[in-house]
């Protein structure tokens, strides 16, 4: 008897929270995982434009952290017990493989045809597609640039570095002849988190190397360097705890020769109110390693539909709607956003709202994605481990350490084969 | 005789210095004590107090300009007027439920004679022992069958659950010691066991009542990753979780942060200062009987 | 009567069971099930009995977290005894501002942790934080990356914990303070003992009771802690704050690697449950012990 009550009190409270959404007639409640925007009223636009082109549905954004494994934890939770209540979500460039492999993310191949994609840069198509088919849209892209402070580089005649090598040597003389103890020649982020595979895929890659392979002599060269002309040598001591803020805020107060970083830091470094180096900072292409070419790490966002939505062609017009020109221009212009599609970069309101796009367009031709793996976040976790650690130590047996980890992260894509 | 005098009266002198220096020694260590567990709290203010400007400063400045901006933001662009809204439900909600549920429990478990109430006991606090992670998944899946993600309920009801044994333990412990004369004269008067628990009873227990209440009332509005999980509507994110939201996509604005930590936590601050005698009566009078 | 007052007392229980059953014990057997599998998106599910505890057993990386997650017990624990003695301490004595110094006091224990460790996170930065402003003032070349550094970090880790709990572990003391009477103390006092040989000699013998549940309370908790990590450190730097629940976290959620999470949180409650049994013979019982059962 007593449980009865209970159950049924349950289901009272149950039910009071249920309740069917639409009667006929009622639109279509679409909902959307994305992160909280740093501008709401760049987003609230773009749904206003969008409800007031297709009355028959209406978004709902789920909003999440901005942290990339934060909303990943999110989404996934989702996804995995297929929680039809999702519909479209923002994907990491990292996550499509992962998605499309679980059977979480729809393929779009029918919606998203070979010509429309060839309108994008092709990293950001690569970064959607898992075996021969496409699993988002490309929202936003993202790559990793050198930031450098024009004025100490012309006050001592030289010209942004091509090479690593030249990067260092350029720091070291500009550091003795300086004498500030303030100043310090390199800032990146090098925290134990995804930033740091993006920060070290850029010398990996740049060498010929593969992240895939830390054991291979490029790679190993390639760690070896960053560790001993790099972070043990010219750059801050906390550059190990350094994501994008902390990097940014060496920079811009000052205290560095060279930054490694994102687009996004464009405007900040050159407003005034913001930056104490505004009007003194270039961006160029990060330095390769002799007899190579240099390598950015590919970041940005794609947007995804989810399998069990039950209201697919609604999202898959959510996502279009977008991705298309004339949301990519909104977002670059609003939020600053880098749009995945290259024509954008030439529309004369994207550039004088962003006139480094303009430099741009070539990085975000050539940036190469991260590891396509479904199990990239135990991959990357492996990575983050060894890269941090070798770099930590300045003795560090590099060697050993390489060679774990490649073993680890075969192991770890053993069981991928292995369905059994 | 005038010896004696002398040297007692030289003691009384010597243990009054040490009392004086006792004092001063006293003094001084609990003034240290509150800088040290306030201040934390009082530089996050101060931040938060800061203008933008002064917020990449190296070094960081001491004295705020009293700029009120990341409050403007933070409860106008970022809405945490609605995210304190939900925390006060939620915690409210939990605290209500959870204090009910666990007295009617506590009951039968420190009065009537019931078989395997140890076992039970046991079990109950077996159960809150297990790491929050594992239980996420369990939980999720029933919230979402039951259409309760992003809802009150699917977070008031999961609390409860894990504040529940805590409750119980709190409550039956104070309800043992309150002597059966109580009970024996209610049953004479003719009152059943129903009415002696609510008439009798709870107003006798309210210390361990208000304790209870407080540490459900604090677990529950300070709760972070069950929330992050399941409200992703912003309209019912509670504060931990839109605090946990402001490290932006590439910096962290500390100014908002600290706008935001503020005012998660000035509420109950507030309640600490207000119910500082209730707190520390009920947490040291009834519960713990060792 | 023992019929009638039986079927009452299950009425009264029988809400809180239910959810606690619903909620917690389901979501745990569950959870127990999944860590006997292979259980992550990309493969069939499957069985695989002790497999993943097997894993567990030679994986470096849980040993390094299984040790850290002890030292931060092992410390955290110890300073919030010693520093909650102290806070009970002070909270005993009469002040006129006894209520804004239990006040001032308690408020690190109201605080969310999230708030916490975001807090502690400022002021541990190494361009603006508060530590390098108090220790080096306007030398901001010699500013300290507090929580780039294993041991510093872990440090900071570990007194973030005690700042937040000693004022709970403080009031769980304060009943044992004020349970011991007057009387002994004026007893000694008379008798010329000073407030040293006081304090060893009758207070804390007498607060021993108090410090045992403390310590059950604490060890328990710290062997959890999750949300301080996450929101602070995310195990960095390398797996140096790394705790087991953390792992177990980071194996579930990052990794979908369910099953093989499920036992690391399997494991984390072993630890939990030996340590409370440990305890709970020593104290717990006495509780029971009274009413004739």
């Amino acid at each position: 008897m007593v449980f009865a009550l209970a159950s049924l009190g349950l289901a009272l409270l149950t039910a009071g929270c249920v309740g069917d959404q639409r009667d006929a007639g009622a639109p279509i409640v679409l909902r959307v995982a994305v992160w909280k925007a740093n501008n709401p009223e760049a987003w609230n636009e773009a749904l206003a434009r969008f409800h007031a082109a297709h009355p028959g549905i209406r978004v709902q954004l789920d909003i999440g952290p901005n942290s990339s494994t934060q909303l990943h934890d999110l989404i996934t939770q989702k996804l995995r017990n297929r929680d039809a209540s999702l519909d479209a979500f923002l994907m990491d460039v990292v996550w499509p493989a992962e998605f499309a492999a679980a059977g979480w993310a729809l393929a779009l191949d029918e919606w998203f045809a070979p010509e429309q994609r060839a309108a994008f840069f092709p990293g950001t198509i690569e970064a959607v597609s898992y075996q021969g088919h496409v699993y988002g849209i490309p929202f936003n892209t993202d790559s990793g640039l050198l930031y450098y402070r024009s004025d100490l580089l012309a006050d001592h005649g030289l010209s942004p570095p091509a090479t690593w090598p030249e990067l260092t040597s350029q720091a070291r003389r500009i550091l003795a002849q300086q004498g500030d103890p303030r100043l310090t020649g390199y800032s990146g982020q090098l925290r134990k988190y995804e930033g740091l595979v993006c920060n070290l895929l850029e010398f990996v890659a740049a060498n010929g190397g593969d992240l895939l392979e830390p054991a291979a002599p490029p790679a190993i060269a390639a760690v070896a360097f960053a560790r001993d002309s790099i972070v043990h040598a010219i750059a801050p001591r906390g550059i190990l705890t350094y994501d994008e803020q902390e990097s940014l805020d060496l920079f811009r107060s000052g205290g560095a020769i060279f930054l490694r970083s994102w687009p996004y830091a464009w405007t900040i470094l050159q407003d005034p109110a913001q930056s104490q180096v505004a009007g003194r900072v270039g961006i160029a292409a990060l330095p390769a390693f002799p007899g190579g070419r240099p390598a950015a790490a590919l970041g940005g966002w794609s947007f995804g539909v989810h399998s069990a939505s039950r209201h697919v062609r609604e999202a898959v017009a959510f996502i279009t709607f977008m991705t298309g020109p004339e949301m990519q221009t909104h977002f670059a212009i609003q939020a600053g956003k880098a749009p995945a599609r290259r024509g954008i970069f030439r529309d004369p309101g994207v550039l004088a709202a962003n006139p480094h796009f303009a430099d741009l367009l070539a990085v975000f031709e050539t940036a190469r994605p991260r590891p396509r793996t479904p199990i990239y976040p135990r991959i990357s976790h492996i990575l983050q481990r060894y890269l941090h650690e070798a770099l930590s130590d300045p003795d560090s047996p590099l060697e050993r350490l390489a060679r774990d980890t490649q073993a680890e992260i075969e192991r770890e894509l053993a069981t991928l084969r292995s369905a059994g | 005789m005038s010896g004696r005098q002398d040297l007692s009266s030289r003691q009384d002198h010597r243990r009054a210095e040490q009392v004086d220096l006792g004092r001063w020694a006293t003094g001084l260590l609990i003034a240290l004590a509150v800088l040290v567990s306030l201040g934390p709290f009082l530089w996050i203010l101060v931040t938060s107090l800061k203008s933008p400007a002064q917020i990449g400063a190296r070094p960081p400045a001491w004295l705020p300009e009293l700029d009120l901006s990341f409050y403007r933001a933070v409860f106008g662009q970022h809405d945490f007027g609605r995210y304190a809204l939900n925390s006060a439900i939620v915690a409210t909600a939990t605290t209500l439920v959870a204090v009910l549920f666990g007295a009617l429990a506590a009951y039968p478990l420190a009065r009537l004679r019931m078989p395997g109430r140890r076992w039970l006991l046991g079990l109950v606090l077996g159960a809150s022992m297990f790491p929050q992670i594992a239980i996420v998944g369990g939980v999720y899946r029933l919230l979402m069958r039951a259409g309760l993600l992003n809802t009150y309920p699917g977070l008031v009801l999961p609390y409860t659950a894990l504040t529940l044994p805590l409750a119980i333990w709190i409550l039956a412990s104070f309800f043992r010691e309150i002597p059966r004369d109580l009970e024996d004269a209610a049953r004479v008067d003719g009152c059943g066991p129903a009415t002696t628990l609510f008439k009798v009873f709870l107003p006798v227990a309210a210390p361990a009542v208000a304790t209870a209440a407080i540490l459900v009332f604090v677990y529950a509005w300070n709760e972070f990753f069950f929330a992050l999980l399941i409200m992703t509507d912003p309209a019912r994110q509670t504060l931990p979780v839109g605090v946990a939201q402001f490290p932006g996509e590439h910096e962290v604005p500390w100014g908002d942060l600290a706008a935001a930590a503020v005012v998660a936590t000035l509420p109950l601050v507030a309640l600490v200062l207000i119910l500082q005698r209730r707190i520390v009566s009920g947490l040291t009078a009834g519960a713990i009987k060792g | 009567m023992d019929h009638r007052q039986r079927r009452f007392g299950c009425l009264l229980m029988s809400p809180a069971l239910v959810l606690i059953v619903l909620f917690l014990v389901l979501p745990i057997v569950l959870s127990v099930i999944t860590s006997l599998q292979i259980d992550n998106p990309f493969v069939p599910r499957r069985f695989i009995g002790l497999g993943n505890y097997a894993r567990l057993l030679s994986d470096e990386v849980a040993r390094g977290t299984l040790g850290f997650t002890l030292l931060f017990v092992g410390a955290s624990v110890a300073l919030e005894l010693v520093a909650g003695i102290a806070l009970a301490l002070m909270m005993h004595q009469s002040l006129r501002a006894r209520g804004l110094v239990r006040a001032a006091i308690l408020i690190p224990w109201a605080i969310p942790t999230v708030v916490t460790a975001v807090m502690w996170k400022y002021m541990c930065n190494d361009q603006y934080g508060l530590f390098n402003l108090l220790l080096y003032g306007g030398r901001i070349e010699f500013y300290q990356a507090w929580l780039a550094q294993p041991t510093t970090a872990r440090l900071a880790i570990i007194l973030a914990d005690v700042w937040k709990t000693a004022p709970f572990v403080a009031l769980l003391l304060l009943a044992g303070l004020q349970a011991v009477p007057d009387e002994l103390h004026e007893a000694a006092r008379i008798d010329g003992a000073g407030p040293g040989r006081r304090f060893f000699g009758i207070t804390l013998p007498l607060l021993r009771p108090a410090i045992l549940i403390a310590l059950l309370f604490r060890t328990m908790d710290a062997l959890r802690v999750f949300d301080l990590v996450y929101v602070m450190t995310q195990g960095a730097p390398g797996d140096a704050t790394n705790v087991l629940q953390f792992y177990g976290y980071q194996k579930t959620f990052p990794e979908q690697q369910y099953g093989y999470g499920a036992a690391v949180s399997v494991v984390v409650f072993l630890l939990i449950a030996i340590l409370g049994l440990m305890a709970v013979r020593g104290v717990g019982t006495r509780l029971f012990a009274r009413e004739g059962e």
